[in-house]
């Protein structure tokens, strides 16, 4: 019975179904499994011990009432044929049988048989160990997780991964005591290792493990696709497909240390290796490309930025108009009227283009149903008469189509960095042009349905849309927009020369960096109030405070101890006291308090034993 | 009106035109496209000062693209002479690592007699482009309404042109 290849496979499926692996109390076999168990312990205090118990450990002992009219072994046929549940290695004590069961759930399905009629009796049965069937995961979990962590260098952002065959602690834990199982201990280290976010790791060393291809650690492209050195060395790797699996991966890799394998020898060896990685510049301590030419073949120039204005003056204006502006139009768009003259041109345009799936948060599949009536889209509408219609001159026809776009919510405020704007003047108007990029939700229908506008004088009947036109195609959804106001100054206000909108599918900004976390929008919060009937000059200035991608927080408070409110739903008082006992103790993070606790059974003394125990392997982020 | 519409699609696609332009000899028409003396040009928010800095950056430190008008409106300011386009597209980058003039970062080392066989690239066969993931654009554009007769210049009197957003599979960085 080669325990530790079932224990590996429940741990890559336990690991790969949870959300929230690194706040391990998601995973709730997991935490029942901690807390009662006290097997725990064991595997911290003597390593060797545990494996040959484990098998044993997953059974249930049970214990059996009420069956003294007949043999042992006719109960355990009975309750077999009965229940489809074996009672194995049975004994006779006192008025009980008391035998083992695979697993905690056939133990508790076991309970459901109590009152059961047996020769007469009614029979009663006992759940007397605690172990459970996900004890051995967690075990695992532990086991890898500490090696991950002994084997992981914080100031050299490295993870060690050399030579696992040979390592002590998990040879002696029988975790490379057979193909299969080797197959899977990559793996299962390379989840673990993705959910803990203190192992920020820009090297990985995979030497001397005797790889022939990269089927086993294939993984690690996905756990770590930044990863910038990698060191195979020492392998047995041979042959340029055995590599192809990581083609398009690695899409940052600088270094790559292959010696002693094989494939080195090949005469494309160098070649292929660079079509592989793009962005390699070192190849065997070999410098293969010009660090300088591929930094410009890969970036442009033009750094994206969020705002461009031509002046200061121009930017604080440009921003109080943009922001009263939008207010009003979530608010009360007919209030912005006085800013159109007669001579003012309002358009919407839908750009229906779908952003590739690799845009974060791409809408795949926008809808833009009340707004294709009205869309101005040139590369769209052919028909000059359409394209006639759809451009609203003077303050009626902007209204009309005002009341046909969706009521909106724009988060100018809340979330300041979404939003990118440039503004400059333009001398023939004797004014400015200010184009804001960002989003919008939708939330609620428009006044008017422009689909609708051309069936009633026939009743209802002779809609131009009859083929399938249903109204489910008009729901709201969040829209990101480009909009381009060409605005003249007017004796102390300014109007509107030009107003074009367009609407495409909603993406994340292109100026918003990348590993800055979405908030989630406050969706309550009340609109600003409105304006005045002179809209632009007398809101007090309102400007954007652009939101400076700060690192992400990270960094725990000393005292008292601060976890993840989801974490501390699931701990009982008991087990917070403990926490907070050890992290003042022991001056550990929190995350690592509670692998602590965790590991040592939620025992205080057992904690600090095995915290002085280690205390020299443990990563300097672990203390706060 | 219809001539006016067709106008500017025609220049708009002139203009993703010179910029897909590979070959800089081809590039002084466009030049010539804009207001030399008065053009405001913006790209990722980025002023340049002269058209020519502009062109002369884009060609030297921007690698091959490729650009797909998906999106055009525009609004005739009357009174001024000129006209005001909104444009929205998408562009995708060569990533094969090989800037304009073919040129690429790899240091061709030749390492002794045994790579004699294989030598370096035959300058003869012309490499393909390796399209990346689109981008999304979005560009203003001040035109001369001379445009509309058919006249391309100096009529670009301002060029704001913002990456609206980016795939997360690409190479290019923004």
């Amino acid at each position: 019975m080669d325990w530790s290849n079932t224990e590996l496979y429940q741990l890559t499926t336990a690991i790969g179904t949870s959300a929230s692996f690194a706040w391990l109390p998601s995973t709730r076999p997991f935490l029942q499994a901690s807390r009662g168990n006290t097997m725990m312990q064991n595997i911290y205090q003597n390593p060797t011990g545990f494996a040959q118990q484990n098998a044993l450990d997953k059974r249930v002992k049970i214990s059996v009432k009420g069956w003294q009219n007949a043999t042992r072994q006719d109960l355990v046929s009975f309750v077999s044929r009965k229940t489809r549940i074996g009672i194995v290695d049975s004994t006779v004590e006192g008025n009980l049988v008391v035998g083992f069961v695979n697993s905690q759930t056939e133990a508790q399905s076991l309970l459901n048989w109590n009152g059961v009629r047996f020769a007469g009796n009614a029979l009663k049965f006992e759940i007397l160990g605690s172990g459970t069937g996900d004890a051995g995961t967690s075990k695992t979990i532990v086991l890898l997780k500490s090696f991950l962590f002994k084997r992981y260098s914080p100031q050299a952002k490295m993870l060690d991964l050399g030579n696992l065959r040979n390592d002590p602690d998990l040879a002696t834990n029988g975790l490379f005591s057979s193909q299969t199982t080797q197959s899977k201990i990559f793996p299962a280290m390379m989840k673990l290792a993705s959910k803990e976010s203190q192992l920020v790791v820009e090297s990985v060393n995979l030497s001397d493990n005797e790889l022939r291809d990269l089927n086993m650690i294939s993984c690690l492209a996905q756990t770590y696709p930044n990863l910038k050195n990698l060191c195979l060395a020492n392998n047995q790797i041979s042959r340029f497909r055995a590599l192809e699996v990581w083609k398009n991966k690695f899409k940052h890799l600088r270094e790559l240390l292959m010696m002693n394998n094989p494939i080195t020898a090949e005469p494309l060896y160098q070649s292929e290796i660079l079509r592989l990685f793009p962005r390699l510049v070192i190849l065997d301590n070999v410098v293969v490309r010009d660090e300088a030419k591929l930094q410009q073949v890969f970036s442009i120039p033009m750094k994206l930025q969020q705002f461009f204005f031509e002046n200061n003056e121009l930017g604080q204006s440009s921003l109080e108009f943009v922001s009263n502006f939008l207010t009003l139009w979530d608010t009360n768009r007919s209030q912005l009227m006085p800013l159109y003259t007669p001579q003012s041109q309002f358009s919407v345009a839908v750009d229906s283009s779908v952003p590739a799936s690799s845009v974060p948060n791409a809408d795949q599949n926008p809808t833009f149903g009340y707004y294709l009536p009205l869309s101005r889209n040139l590369t769209k509408v052919s028909s000059e008469r359409t394209k006639q219609q759809r451009l609203a001159m003077g303050q009626e026809d902007i209204d009309k189509i005002f009341k046909s776009i969706p009521k909106t919510k724009h988060f100018l405020q809340e979330q300041a960095s979404s939003y990118s704007l440039e503004a400059f003047s333009y001398a023939q108007v004797q004014g400015f042009t200010i184009t804001l990029h960002g989003y919008f939700d939708e939330v609620a229908h428009p006044d008017v349905d422009a689909n609708k506008s051309t069936s009633n004088s026939a009743g209802g009947r002779n809609r131009r849309f009859n083929h399938g036109h249903a109204n489910t195609t008009n729901k709201l959804t969040r829209k990101s927009f480009d909009r381009t106001w060409v605005i003249v100054p007017s004796q102390g206000t300014v109007i509107i020369a030009s107003d074009l909108l367009n609407i495409r599918s909603y993406v994340d900004g292109s100026w918003i960096p990348q590993q800055q976390v979405q908030e989630p929008l406050v969706q309550g919060q009340s609109p600003a109030p409105p304006l005045g009937p002179q809209p632009v000059q007398p809101m007090p200035p309102a400007p954007l405070q652009p939101v400076v991608p700060g690192a992400p927080a990270t960094a725990m408070p000393a005292a008292p101890l601060t976890l993840p409110a989801e974490v501390q739903a699931k701990l009982n008082p008991i087990q917070l006291d403990l926490l907070n006992r050890l992290h003042q103790q022991t001056k550990l993070n929190a995350e690592f308090t509670y692998m602590l606790a965790d590991q040592s059974g939620w025992n205080f003394d057992v904690a600090m034993k095995g915290f002085q125990e280690s205390v020299n392997n443990i990563p300097r982020e672990a203390f706060v | 009106m219809n001539n006016q519409s067709q106008a500017v699609d025609g220049f708009i696609k002139k203009v993703f035109a010179f910029l897909d332009e590979k070959n800089s000899q081809q590039l002084a028409p466009f030049l010539q496209c804009f207001d030399p003396a008065n053009s405001k040009i913006i790209v990722n928010a980025n002023p340049f000062a002269q058209p020519a800095v502009f062109l002369e950056t884009w060609q030297r430190a921007v690698v091959q693209t490729q650009h797909v008008l998906t999106g055009l409106d525009y609004h005739v300011i009357p009174g001024t002479g000129t006209t005001i386009c909104s444009v929205n597209g998408k562009v995708r980058f060569d990533e094969s690592g090989r800037d304009k003039e073919g040129q690429d970062s790899a240091i061709t080392e030749i390492t002794g007699a045994g790579n004699a066989g294989v030598g370096p690239r035959a300058p003869a066969a012309k490499p393909r482009p390796l399209w990346g993931p689109y981008f999304g654009i979005s560009l203003q554009i001040v035109l001369d309404d001379r445009v509309f007769n058919g006249d391309h210049n100096c009529v670009i009197h301002s060029f704001n042109y913002t990456t609206v957003y980016k795939p997360d599979d690409s190479l290019m960085s923004v």
